[in-house]
């Protein structure tokens, strides 16, 4: 007994050594900024001169500022409409590819292109594409006799815009996940199912569905804390504009923080967009609740 | 957390394209990279007794700029041997500046965005500069009072002037004549006219634009023209007025009667798809920085500048910005910074020679009575325009008002979403509000 007890100390030690780096890192890098920001979220820090104890002021100035709550609204409808999409078009397209046949991962490396390219660049592209007179969109519109709108200057338009040039550049990777999730459920569940005579809508309703919970629960929390975080897609193609529309709360944190020097109200934003991430996660654990836990 | 790196990096591509577009780029050979641009980053100042002192400055201009920057520190190292200035590229100047001026190694001389001059003053990290002044005996009449304002706080003066633009009327001569407008505008009414002649379109396909209306921004130059200023002395709105009232009802006369322009037009058109320069707009409000750009068309584009057309009432006005050089608090040699300061915007060969080699105007009055001024048909609109421009109110919170609560709701006036009163009314309360809660915290 001893020699085995003394085993699996001198394993646990093996263990700790191995995950010191990265723990470290993540302490120095991850948890002491968080706690900082905590700390600077009641105080008016501002970098270079205060740093006073402001007790509430920061929550409370965050309570009545309209404009921080627009941009909650508008990433929160921008979340409603992009994760189901994300998902919906992700795992189509992860089932169309999920094929052993010739010339099917030169669809699979075309689909995942778009997230290899850099944000900011891909949206520089989308900005000619998109343009009302000039722009590709417009063009092949116009050939079927519709004037396009200015995509990216018209309120109706301009979040719709930000919506499908994400997605563009999402999906890939989600589809990739997806695949390998497909490929996961055990062929033995749809031979049974088409011996008992279930049709393919129901196979994917009761196997292949219910097979990819822990698939789409990674998939819908990962895009639900993208999406929360929208900045650098909508920076570029609307800077916040037209009207505000576009505008998102790490567009403002960021502004306050490093534009206006009042670091101690940004971290106050910054923590309630954290807890509303924390909120939409927990909801979407709920719905995607499985029988077998996942977390 | 990740999510910051890519803050970090949309904030420096968006100061390089900053940097890009009020650089310019002279085509002109006369920029010297030496090997001082290859030499490392910065070593901080040693102080040893017969070696010079050396000085970092520090600024955010790249390519073109960088070499212009470059030119003038050889020039400097050169025409003294006791200090040996050193410029360090900061892509993300602001940023870094921010924690060097708590944590040490903050530079000797910074290249400075005026506007942030009522942001960062009262926060003590910039040294004032009145004491230098007065000893030299340098005049502040000799400087632009507006720009010299922009770098004041509480009376005390934190920078001196390096560049000064503002924004005037460009038009294409081309189309002005086809169109059979003989002159260019000189008051809203001109323009006006000129704007619907010009103007072509091909169905519902805007192929010409009369004049530019792509920048809500430009409001507060509107504004002046109708007689009217953004604040009040006391740091409040002043446009939910019969002036403000007098712009939005010119915008929407230009937009949705006229049609002149078309929401969007010029969205994501980089510099080799301009539409001023493809000859898709005919007139449209620009800076002298644009003025190189033009100039590489050649024949192809046969254009002219004027000075901004007088509102209704004859009033004029245009936006006055532009960079100055400002000395950190946190600077071990500021007399030495100082006397580089001073050799390059308070003196007129040299300040004549930055501008001829970043085709910039200068802060400093004297450089401009020279013939590469006065003489030039690109220039003379300018420095007409300069001497009406006012620069945007200095309050802290000014730009995040403009940019918060002016703009979004003029850009929903403008599509029709609602009618001025409410505009100006909203933008008043939204503005006040954001001016309040971003006023100066001492």
């Amino acid at each position: 007994m001893a020699s085995i007890s003394k085993l699996n100390r001198h394993q646990a030690r093996t263990a700790y050594m191995f995950i010191t780096p990265t723990i470290l890192l993540f302490v120095i890098f991850t948890v002491v900024p968080v706690v900082m920001a905590f700390y600077f979220s009641f105080t008016n820090y501002d970098v270079v001169k205060n740093r006073d104890w402001v007790n509430f002021d920061n929550y409370k100035r965050l309570l009545h500022d309209d404009l921080y709550w627009t941009t909650f609204k508008n990433v929160a409808y921008y979340t409603v409409i992009f994760v189901p999409l994300n998902i919906l078009i992700s795992l189509g397209i992860a089932m169309l590819l999920n094929f052993r046949r010739f010339g099917v991962r030169l669809f699979r490396t075309m689909n995942y292109m778009p997230t290899l390219t850099s944000a900011v660049a891909a949206a520089t592209v989308w900005v000619w594409l998109l343009h009302p007179e000039y722009g590709l969109v417009n063009t092949l519109l116009g050939y079927i006799g519709i004037t396009g709108p200015a995509w990216l200057a018209q309120t109706e338009t301009a979040m719709l815009s930000i919506i499908l040039v994400t997605l563009w550049q999402s999906i890939g990777s989600n589809m990739i996940i997806y695949i390998a999730g497909l490929q996961g459920v055990p062929d033995y569940l749809y031979e049974s199912a088409k011996l008992d005579g279930a049709n393919a809508l129901q196979r994917f309703r009761y196997i292949t569905w219910p097979q990819l919970r822990p698939t789409t629960f990674l998939v819908s929390t990962m895009s639900i804390i993208g999406a929360l975080q929208l900045f650098d897609q909508a920076f570029v193609l609307t800077q916040g504009g037209p009207g505000n529309v576009t505008k998102t709360p790490v567009y403002l944190i960021y502004q306050q923080g490093f534009n206006q020097l009042q670091m101690g109200y940004a971290s106050a934003q910054a923590f309630i967009l954290a807890l509303a991430i924390l909120i939409f996660s927990i909801v979407n654990m709920r719905v995607n609740k499985s029988e077998e836990s996942v977390v | 957390m990740k999510k910051w790196i890519s803050l970090m990096a949309i904030a420096s591509i968006s100061t390089a394209a900053l940097a890009g577009c009020s650089g310019g780029s002279s085509g002109k050979g006369n920029a010297s990279p030496s090997s001082t641009a290859a030499s490392s980053a910065s070593e901080s100042s040693g102080k040893s007794s017969g070696k010079p002192v050396e000085l970092t400055f520090w600024g955010d201009w790249s390519g073109e700029g960088q070499k212009q920057f470059e030119t003038m520190v050889d020039a400097f190292n050169k025409s003294q041997d006791r200090i040996k200035v050193k410029y360090v590229l900061q892509q993300d100047m602001i940023t870094k500046f921010l924690t060097a001026a708590t944590s040490g190694g903050s530079p000797d001389i910074l290249f400075w965005d005026r506007w942030r001059t009522s942001l960062y003053a009262p926060k003590n990290v910039l040294h004032p500069l009145d004491d230098y002044l007065a000893k030299d005996g340098i005049s502040k009449d000799d400087f632009y009072g507006e720009a010299l304002k922009e770098l004041t706080y509480k009376d005390q003066l934190y920078g001196l002037p390096l560049t000064v633009d503002a924004r005037a009327l460009f038009y294409n001569k081309k189309l002005l004549a086809d169109a059979g407008v003989a002159n260019p505008p000189t008051n809203w009414q001109e323009l006006e006219d000129a704007a619907i002649k010009t103007t072509k379109w091909n169905g519902s396909k805007l192929q010409v634009a009369g004049f530019s209306l792509g920048d809500a921004g430009l409001f507060n130059m509107y504004l002046q023209q109708a007689g009217g200023t953004m604040l009040t002395d006391d740091g409040k709105t002043n446009f939910n007025n019969d002036k403000g009232k007098a712009v939005l009802d010119y915008w929407d006369r230009l937009l949705n009667q006229d049609k002149v322009y078309k929401i969007g037009f010029e969205q994501g058109l980089g510099e080799s798809t301009d539409a001023f320069a493809t000859g898709k707009l005919a007139m449209t409000y620009n800076g002298p920085w644009m003025l190189t750009t033009y100039k590489k068309y050649g024949k192809d584009l046969d254009f002219g500048v004027v000075p901004p057309p007088a509102g209704p009432n004859g009033d004029k006005g245009s936006v006055m910005g532009g960079f100055g050089l400002v000395i950190p608090e946190g600077s071990k040699h500021q007399q030495e910074a100082w006397e580089f300061v001073k050799w390059w915007t308070a003196n007129k060969d040299n300040a004549l020679l930055w501008a001829k080699t970043s085709l910039n105007i200068p802060g400093f009055k004297p450089a401009i009575e020279d013939p590469f001024f006065q003489d030039d048909p690109f220039w003379k609109p300018f420095l007409e325009t300069l001497e009406i421009a006012k620069i945007r109110p200095t309050h802290p919170g000014y730009s995040v008002m403009e940019g918060d609560a002016l703009v979004p709701n003029v850009q929903l006036f403008q599509q029709g979403k609602q009618s001025a009163e409410d505009t100006l009314k909203k933008a008043q309360q939204q503005g006040d509000k954001l001016l309040q809660d971003n006023a100066v915290v001492e």
